[in-house]
């Protein structure tokens, strides 16, 4: 037989028809992940959905790559997240845990205290023309702190 | 009236083709549907992969060529189209009225599923779609020569499976 032929005999077999159902399956399919062609105007008008679906969508892309990675650099964070909030709650822990401070300390910042109502007062004093603190030789002011 | 979508548009002008390819390639009518919805459902995710493509039909022969060789790689259809070819194989071809032409559809489905799957492809190419091996080439990523020369060592093995039936009801 002649090749030419034989390719022309091949050549004239029908095909199978694809079946008519298919259409609308494959079409509709394809219709849930379309992706939106929209002009700038357009653009605002973008359902909340659609727009979840394109950062999903966009999500998608950049993480399947290389999920273990990402799921690597998520646990990283967690990871320093849970050590920043535990550091967090043991500040207040170790203020409550503090020695209570000395009696000689207590005594020195009543001392102080006293010091500042005094220079105060007698700055008050002053304003309102009223004789108050009049500046003394150091010995002296020695002596009214201590009493 | 509703305007046609541009996924409509490709469906229409290119889901026949891609099917009977598909068909011939994986004899399987469930696998031939994935992977069409999978190619049109890629289509309409990137749009704009079909953005200066000159020859649709070549680019998405391609697409088809290349998602199902990743199937039957993910299956290893290879020996399962060889165990299936044994208890059912899915024709390619349109019934026939004629008893001496569903004979020889029959031989020729048998006898093409046996072509290794490069020389198939190839054989489909040119026979079905009216391909020239230059577009046969672009759309299998291969060179012309590998693409006649394996169109070529295709059409023998099926010329001399077929001798007797074709000699027979010449």
């Amino acid at each position: 037989m002649k090749l030419e032929d034989f390719e022309q005999r091949l050549q004239r077999q029908a095909l199978r028809q694809i079946p008519t159902g298919w259409r609308a399956e494959i079409l509709s399919a394809a219709r849930v992940v379309e992706t939106p062609r929209c002009g700038v105007g357009q653009r605002n008008a973008l359902s909340l959905p659609a727009i979840l679906s394109i950062l999903n969508r966009q999500l998608s892309s950049l993480l399947w790559p290389h999920p273990k990675a990402w799921a690597g650099l998520a646990a990283v964070w967690i990871l320093i997240f849970a050590v920043d909030f535990s550091t967090r709650d043991t500040t207040p822990i170790l203020a409550e845990k503090a020695a209570p401070p000395s009696p000689e300390v207590v005594a020195e910042l009543k001392l102080q205290r006293r010091m500042l109502a005094e220079l105060i007062g007698a700055s008050q004093a002053r304003e309102a023309g009223l004789p108050g603190f009049l500046p003394q030789p150091r010995s002296k002011r020695v002596e009214i702190l201590m009493t | 009236m509703r305007r046609e979508t541009e996924i409509e548009r490709l469906y229409d002008g290119h889901a026949q083709s891609l099917f009977a390819y598909l068909l011939n390639l994986t004899r399987d009518e469930a696998d031939t549907r994935d992977l069409l919805q999978e190619i049109f459902v890629k289509l309409a995710r990137e749009p704009k992969l079909l953005a200066g493509v000159r020859d649709e039909r070549a680019f998405l022969i391609r697409l088809a060529h290349n998602a199902a060789i990743d199937l039957m790689r993910r299956r290893g259809t290879r020996d399962k189209t060889k165990e299936n070819f044994a208890a059912e194989t899915i024709s390619p071809f349109a019934p026939a009225n004629d008893p001496d032409e569903k004979v020889f559809r029959d031989e020729l489905a048998d006898a093409l599923a046996k072509l290794p799957e490069e020389q198939r492809a190839v054989v489909h190419l040119k026979l079905w779609e009216g391909l020239t091996f230059e577009e046969i080439a672009a759309a299998l990523d291969i060179s012309p020569n590998t693409a006649a020369s394996r169109y070529r060592y295709g059409l023998d093995k099926l010329r001399d499976r077929l001798r007797p039936i074709y000699e027979e009801i010449k």
